[in-house]
């Protein structure tokens, strides 16, 4: 077997199926031990599920890290040349960042079968780009661009994890408010954690040294409430999401969004295998999504996941690009040109920024700020997939000297 | 609606600082019932300046500047999507004539809206002042809030310490005065601001507050750094130099006015500020991979220079792609290259050309060049295409090939005779052949000469080097770019990860007539790390306090050491 074909068969299927099983009993693992809980027993079926998933997660990283090292043992240099490289990259900070951070550190495991899912959805894009391992163009050989790429796409793997989480929070903050708007007061207001207001105080104008006008808390993650966990208000979710809103069933609008977006790349890569892939790789993520609802954090939870996911990377991203104009300043002897790609990675920046500030101004409330978080990444995917592949610049990742002669 | 001052803060641009000014400056809801004005009939001046006024608010809005951060963002990708002037000026021409792009009809209506040069609009400089008057109005007040809060803010004394989001208690067997004093010096040591107070029958109490100028600070540092960026690139447009010249292996270019083939000055660059340095190409050097997987792939692209400043200062250097050297602060960069076959035309004895030809390679590999030589008598023109691997095969004929490898040079022309029209402007490298009959064509090796069939004319491949396109340029603003964006990173990591919290810690005597400590705080952002954060305090507290033991409310939320 050549390196070529080694590097290859760890990729796909070696990674591929093992991300996509880990995705699947992780998800298992969402559902199962709240499930149990529902007459009060736990099987452990859950339990065992979520460990298998974490170490099929483990294999797959393993599987993915070897096939980036033999890539770089094939090439002779860092595995971050061409697109398929960097979406293997992206998809592979993706779900460390998710073991790491979402599994380990904040404990949140029922959120791994998305952040896999999604690590998976960008891996069999970026087979349609596969090439096999080739050395650089001496161009783009320098310390700037490693140091510039290697950020752009952490941070882009980091971004996507965000995504997920804010598509997320949009679905689950809407079946709680309708929930909400339902049931009137049995279930509270939509955003159940955050209704901990702070402290009044009646005589506060007694006395003006005293802490008299309690701040705005910045809603954060806050443990699910009691009512989350009542299976009663799951079910309620469930039911919300299965009703007509304006004559259309839930699953249906969904798979309308996911034809519309499938219709748009079909128009990138003009391909009828590739969209009817699209098409069921989407639907079947986002019918999943919408089974998972009811499982699913609260939706102040995720609102705040996505915000600290968003406002971690966005720092890294500000970094790569400026790190960006300097190996272009190095390289082409110009710092910024408003080359398609450099402008559209400061669009990037800049609907970023709309989004944090989104976040931190009271007048625009928290489903507002995370379409605009959408809206974000939805152009952060234009930068990536639409410029590099449609849009001729200096940075084309061809393979084949473009960028000198 | 509530009374103005709770409007103007309520939209206005100051929220992390809201709870701080509201406290120091709103007076007791009571005391400001809504005053009912007797309505005056309104001055013209007295409108105009209500309107400036309530436009000026307006402007100082978070939520307008979210509005013109989308506009500058569209604007942005209509500059990514419709070909730009300054990057691709034949795409634009192309689109212009209809040939390529929408059609004529939407060129004119994008050219109207300066679709074509977005960044040069009156649309995107229109927009970018108003993002900056409005950063500016939302600045101000934030920076003097800001000073304000670092040289007098104080924290605010609870009455409501048990209410607090965390709360911790501890028993200690410290007077009380010495329990305040000890809190006291505890959060002063760890950066706290403090306060002291003394709620009579409720005990004292320390207050402590941390974290809001170091976030408010960062967030108006990253947001100041954009002036220094929005100035450094202002007046780098108007100071830069940027000149490209293509030199002959064994030639040199000096820098002066017109020393360059195409010289792009900013407006405050004059000729006297060129440096005069000569440089010369001694050699350059290109190297390929030359396995077929990934034939043609270059490993090495580099020229060696002699340079020569206007001092009479020489030294030897060599330029590759990605590391320029700088003269006299000027970069030069190795930005192409091309083969310089060197070919000699002659009419009978008569040399009529004799040059060094600056071919562009083609999609094909081949080379492309002309011959121009109004000395003859007519003019005679070639078309010249130079493939630097062209082996012969076993029939003798050479095979052409799309490699880079200059191992088997040939080369091809199409000979053209009649009226040149030099006088008219026209690319190097190609011929205007209006006014030209085609003559024979020929393939010559290097060092062949050919006759051109009934005419005296001869054509020679004297010589093959290389010609290398050098990029000049002088850019005073890059340190002040590279301030800029340090700053913005400076400022960015603190608006964003900086929190403030509030600490409170009350001491009173307990029925058993120890010292009763409650020790309650509150984050304002980032409530995850301030749990670890209070946690740590109140363990370290109650160490200081000397205190092991907790009160049994209290046991169950710190873990022990
Ligand atoms: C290119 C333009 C701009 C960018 C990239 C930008 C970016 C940012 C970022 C990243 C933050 C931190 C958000 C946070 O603390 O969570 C911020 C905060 C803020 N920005 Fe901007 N900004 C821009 C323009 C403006 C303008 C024009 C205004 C005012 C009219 C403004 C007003 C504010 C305010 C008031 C905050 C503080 C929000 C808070 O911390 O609660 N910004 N900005």
């Amino acid at each position: 077997m050549t390196s070529a074909e080694l590097s290859r068969f760890l990729f796909s299927p070696m990674t591929l199926v093992l991300y996509l099983a880990s995705a699947i009993l992780y998800l298992r693992a969402m559902a199962a031990p709240k499930l149990d809980a529902v007459d009060g027993k736990h099987d452990g079926s859950g339990a065992a599920s979520l460990r298998w998933a974490t170490g099929l997660a483990i294999l797959g990283v393993v599987a993915h890290l070897a096939h980036v090292v033999v890539r770089i043992e094939a090439s002779g240099r860092l595995p971050l040349g061409n697109m398929f490289e960097f979406s293997s990259i992206i998809a592979l900070t993706t779900v460390l960042g998710g073991l790491l951070v979402i599994q380990w550190k904040m404990r949140r495991p029922e959120l791994m079968g998305f952040v896999m899912l999604g690590a998976e959805l960008t891996l069999v894009l970026s087979l349609l780009l596969y090439s096999d391992p080739a050395p650089l163009q001496p161009i783009l050989d320098t310390w700037w661009r490693a140091i510039h790429v290697t950020t752009i796409v952490i941070s882009f793997g980091i971004f996507s994890l965000g995504a997920i989480f804010n598509a997320l929070h949009l679905l689950r903050d809407t079946a709680e408010s309708r929930v909400a708007a339902q049931a009137g007061s049995s279930f509270g207001p939509n955003t159940v954690g955050a209704a901990q207001a702070p402290p009044t105080d009646e005589d506060a104008d007694a006395d003006q040294t005293l802490d008299s006008v309690p701040s705005r808390v910045e809603a954060d993650v806050v443990d699910i409430d009691e009512a989350d966990q009542d299976a009663a208000y799951r079910a309620a979710l469930r039911e919300v999401l299965t009703q007509r809103v304006a004559g259309v069933r839930a699953p249906w609008t969904i798979l309308g969004g996911v034809a519309l977006v499938t219709l748009v790349f079909s128009l990138i890569w003009w391909d009828p295998m590739v969209s009817v892939q699209m098409v069921g790789t989407m639907a079947a993520l986002t019918l999943v999504a919408w089974w998972a609802v009811p499982y699913l954090p609260s939706a102040t939870t995720l609102d705040s996941l996505t915000y600290r996911t968003i406002a971690f990377s966005f720092p890294l991203w500000t970094f790569a690009v400026i790190t960006g104009a300097m190996w272009a300043e190095q390289s082409w002897g110009r710092f910024w040109g408003w080359d398609p790609k450099e402008t559209s990675s400061f669009v990037t920046w800049v609907a970023y920024a709309g989004y944090l500030h989104a976040r931190a101004t009271r007048g625009v409330k928290g489903r507002r700020a995370s379409w605009l978080g959408l809206v974000a990444y939805g152009v952060l995917l234009f930068t990536y997939y639409a410029v590099n592949l449609l849009i001729v610049g200096l940075h084309s990742y061809g393979g084949i000297d473009q960028t000198v002669g | 609606m509530g009374p103005p001052h709770a409007r103007t803060s309520g939209t206005g641009c100051l929220p992390t600082l809201r709870g701080v000014s509201k406290l120091e400056s709103s007076p007791p809801p009571q005391m400001n019932p809504p005053v009912r004005r007797e309505p005056r009939p309104p001055s013209v001046s007295g409108l105009l300046v209500a309107a400036v006024k309530e436009n000026w608010r307006r402007l100082r809005t978070m939520r307008t500047a979210l509005w013109l951060l989308g506009v500058l963002a569209l604007e942005s990708i209509v500059a990514t999507v419709v070909p730009q002037e300054i990057n691709v000026p034949q795409t634009v021409a192309d689109w212009r004539s209809g040939e390529a792009g929408p059609g004529e009809a939407v060129a004119t209506v994008l050219d109207a809206i300066g679709a074509f040069d977005v960044y040069a609009s009156p649309l995107f400089l229109m927009t970018l002042l108003l993002l900056f008057t409005s950063l500016t109005a939302c600045l101000l007040p934030r920076i003097k809030a800001w000073w304000r809060i670092t040289r007098h803010s104080v924290p605010p004394l609870t009455r409501h310490i048990g209410d607090q989001e965390h709360v911790e208690q501890i028993t200690t067997d410290l007077a009380p005065d010495a329990a305040h004093a000890t809190a006291r010096g505890f959060l002063a040591d760890r950066g706290w601001r403090t306060r002291d107070g003394d709620l009579g029958d409720r005990g004292t109490q320390v207050a402590g507050e941390k974290g809001v100028v170091l976030r408010e600070g960062g967030s108006l540092l990253f947001h100041l750094s954009f002036y220094v960026l929005l100035v450094a690139i202002v007046f780098g447009q108007l100071l830069t130099f940027e000149g490209f010249v293509g030199v002959t292996e064994g030639e040199s270019f000096t820098d002066t006015e017109i020393g360059y083939w195409i010289a792009d000055p900013g407006r405050w660059f004059g000729p006297e500020d060129h440096s005069g340095f000569q440089l010369t190409n001694d050699e350059f050097r290109v190297e390929w991979f030359r396995d077929p997987q990934f034939g043609g792939t270059p490993r090495t692209f580099e020229a060696d220079v002699t340079i020569e400043t206007a001092e009479g200062d020489v030294r030897e250097a060599t330029v590759k792609g990605n590391s320029p050297v700088v003269v006299d602060g000027f970069k030069i960069h190795l930005l192409g290259w091309g083969y310089a076959p060197r070919v000699v035309v002659r009419e009978g004895r008569d040399v009529v050309f004799d040059g060094f030809l600056a071919t562009t390679v083609n999609d094909n590999g081949a080379f492309r060049g002309a011959v121009k030589a109004p000395a003859a008598e007519p003019d005679v023109g070639l078309d010249v295409f130079l493939i630097p691997y062209a082996p012969e095969g076993d029939d003798g004929q050479p095979v052409i090939t799309g490699a880079p490898w200059a191992d088997a040079p040939l080369l091809v022309f199409r000979s053209y005779t009649g009226d040149l029209q030099l006088s008219a402007a026209q690319n190097v490298n190609t011929l205007n052949t209006e006014l030209l009959t085609e003559g024979p064509r020929g393939g010559l090796r290097l060092g062949q000469v050919v006759e051109l069939p009934d005419s005296d004319v001869t054509v020679e491949f004297a010589e093959l080097r290389r010609w290398t396109n050098f990029q000049v340029s002088s850019r005073p603003q890059v340190p002040w770019l590279l301030l800029g964006s340090a700053l913005l990173l400076l400022g960015l990591l603190p608006a964003l990860y900086a929190y403030r919290r509030r600490l409170w810690v009350g001491v009173e005597r307990s029925a058993d007539g120890r010292t009763l400590v409650t020790v309650a705080g509150r984050a304002f952002q980032r409530p995850q790390a301030f749990e670890e954060e209070f946690a740590e305090l109140a363990d370290d507290l109650r160490a200081a306090l000397d205190a092991p033991d907790l009160t049994p409310a209290a046991r169950d939320e710190v873990a022990p050491r």
